[in-house]
């Protein structure tokens, strides 16, 4: 099992963490960002999944 | 305890949702003139690219908001602020003229800037600074469209929007045109070679970037408009996009002090202690309008945070970025903020 990864949206900050998912919309802890559905969007400024990346 | 709220752009909604969180007692009421719910304003800038943006734009509906037990009065402006008696002047639908409060948060945030010499001719032009601005916008788009027309736009101002918008507008097939003010795009934001990246990458979407720009005017010739430099150049829309001017008249006629923005010190409190201020509307002590996402999300949790007692310390600024959304464009180096 390798560790939770965390991203970042580049439009206004917010993280997506494996570990915590996204509660409002659905997404169950320990969802992986390949998993999560093309259409998510940020909860915070609603750009899609291709604003965010890799925070390292 | 009753708080009233001015405005639902992100710093009041993100302040009463988080307050609500804190305080199962307190009366909440948020006070906007939206009717279209909570929306993203970044998002704004893809407003021609995104067909279902009217749509998907909207982060949360009123009627959310109000399940969760924070009144909404949507439709509304407030008028005065009443600092005597606490209470706020209201027009709109509600029945009540006159609301009293024990805490008022403004949060207004900001229009757009338009410099003196454009004011004149303000039916001529478009801006971009809400949603309301947008639909006009995508309503005269479309009516060109419909005649089977290449919609030519011009856009004043090479800041931020400005790119944001005409990079949109490209990629969505119009025929755009930039006038920039200075010799190089975004010159307050990017280091020097980032803007001459970024002029190449507007260039290759095919945007005509004109800089070094002294545009004093505009002017109506049948159907279309006309942008005045030395030369004059014929569009069938304009839309300026040179900077906001935070809401700061509320505050200034009821006596609190305004600078740019709202003064408040590191409480968010303006000179008033019942009344703080929140988001694009706000100048702290350092003289500095945190007008961004991220930093106002904060500024607004915290203050919900020490308005229900869980909060000692003052409000300090989070480490954060910001990102032009030009399509295809990457900048090397951090933007100055
Ligand atoms: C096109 C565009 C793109 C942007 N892109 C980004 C980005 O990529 N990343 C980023 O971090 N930031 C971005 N920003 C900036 C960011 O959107 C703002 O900093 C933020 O939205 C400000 O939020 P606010 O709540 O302070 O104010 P606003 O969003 O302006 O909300 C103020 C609210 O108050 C209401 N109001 C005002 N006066 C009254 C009154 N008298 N009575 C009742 N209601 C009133 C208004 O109707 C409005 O709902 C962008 C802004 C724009 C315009």
């Amino acid at each position: 099992m390798s560790d939770y990864k965390k991203y970042v949206c580049g439009v206004c900050g917010h993280i997506y963490n494996e570990a915590e998912g996204d509660e409002e919309s659905g997404i169950a802890p320990g969802t992986r960002w390949e998993d999560v559905p093309a259409d998510w969007h940020c909860p915070e400024c609603g750009v899609g999944k291709d604003e965010y990346s890799l925070l390292d | 305890m009753r708080v009233i709220i001015i405005g639902s752009g992100v710093a009041g909604v993100s302040f009463a949702e988080k307050f609500r969180s804190h305080s199962k007692d307190d009366e909440i009421t948020l006070i906007t003139k939206e009717n279209d719910g909570y929306y993203s304003r970044p998002l704004l800038s893809r407003g021609f690219s995104k067909n279902d943006i009217e749509q998907s734009i909207i982060l949360k509906p009123f009627d959310k908001l109000r399940a969760s037990g924070i009144n909404v009065i949507s439709g509304a402006e407030i008028t005065s602020i009443d600092r005597g008696d606490k209470s706020v002047a209201i027009t709109g639908p509600s029945q009540e003229k006159s609301i009293h409060y024990d805490k008022l948060v403004v949060a207004t945030g900001s229009s757009a800037f338009i410099p003196p010499p454009f004011m004149p001719y303000n039916a001529l032009f478009f801006c971009l600074n809400s949603l309301v601005d947008l639909k006009a916008l995508r309503k005269f788009r479309q009516g060109l469209l419909n005649q089977n027309r290449r919609p030519e736009w011009a856009i004043i101002g090479g800041g931020l929007i400005g790119c944001e918008v005409a990079s949109d507008l490209a990629v969505s097939g119009d025929n755009v045109t930039l006038f920039h003010a200075m010799d190089r795009l975004m010159e307050r934001q990017l280091v020097a070679e980032d803007s001459a990246l970024l002029l190449e990458v507007l260039k290759n979407s095919g945007v005509n970037v004109l800089l070094n720009q002294n545009v004093h005017g505009f002017a109506k010739q049948e159907n279309k408009v006309c942008v005045k430099t030395d030369m004059t150049t014929e569009f069938d829309a304009l839309i300026v996009s040179c900077g906001f001017k935070p809401r700061t008249e509320l505050a200034g006629l009821a006596g609190l002090e305004v600078g740019r923005g709202i003064k408040v010190n590191q409480f968010m409190q303006t000179s008033d202690e019942s009344i703080y201020a929140l988001g694009d509307v706000a100048e702290l002590p350092n003289g500095k309008l945190y007008a961004f996402i991220l930093p106002i999300r904060s500024q607004a949790h915290w203050l919900a945070g020490f308005l229900a007692g869980q909060e000692q310390q003052s409000w300090t600024p989070p480490v954060f970025t910001t990102k032009a959304k030009v399509h295809g464009f990457e900048a090397v180096h951090p933007y100055n903020l």
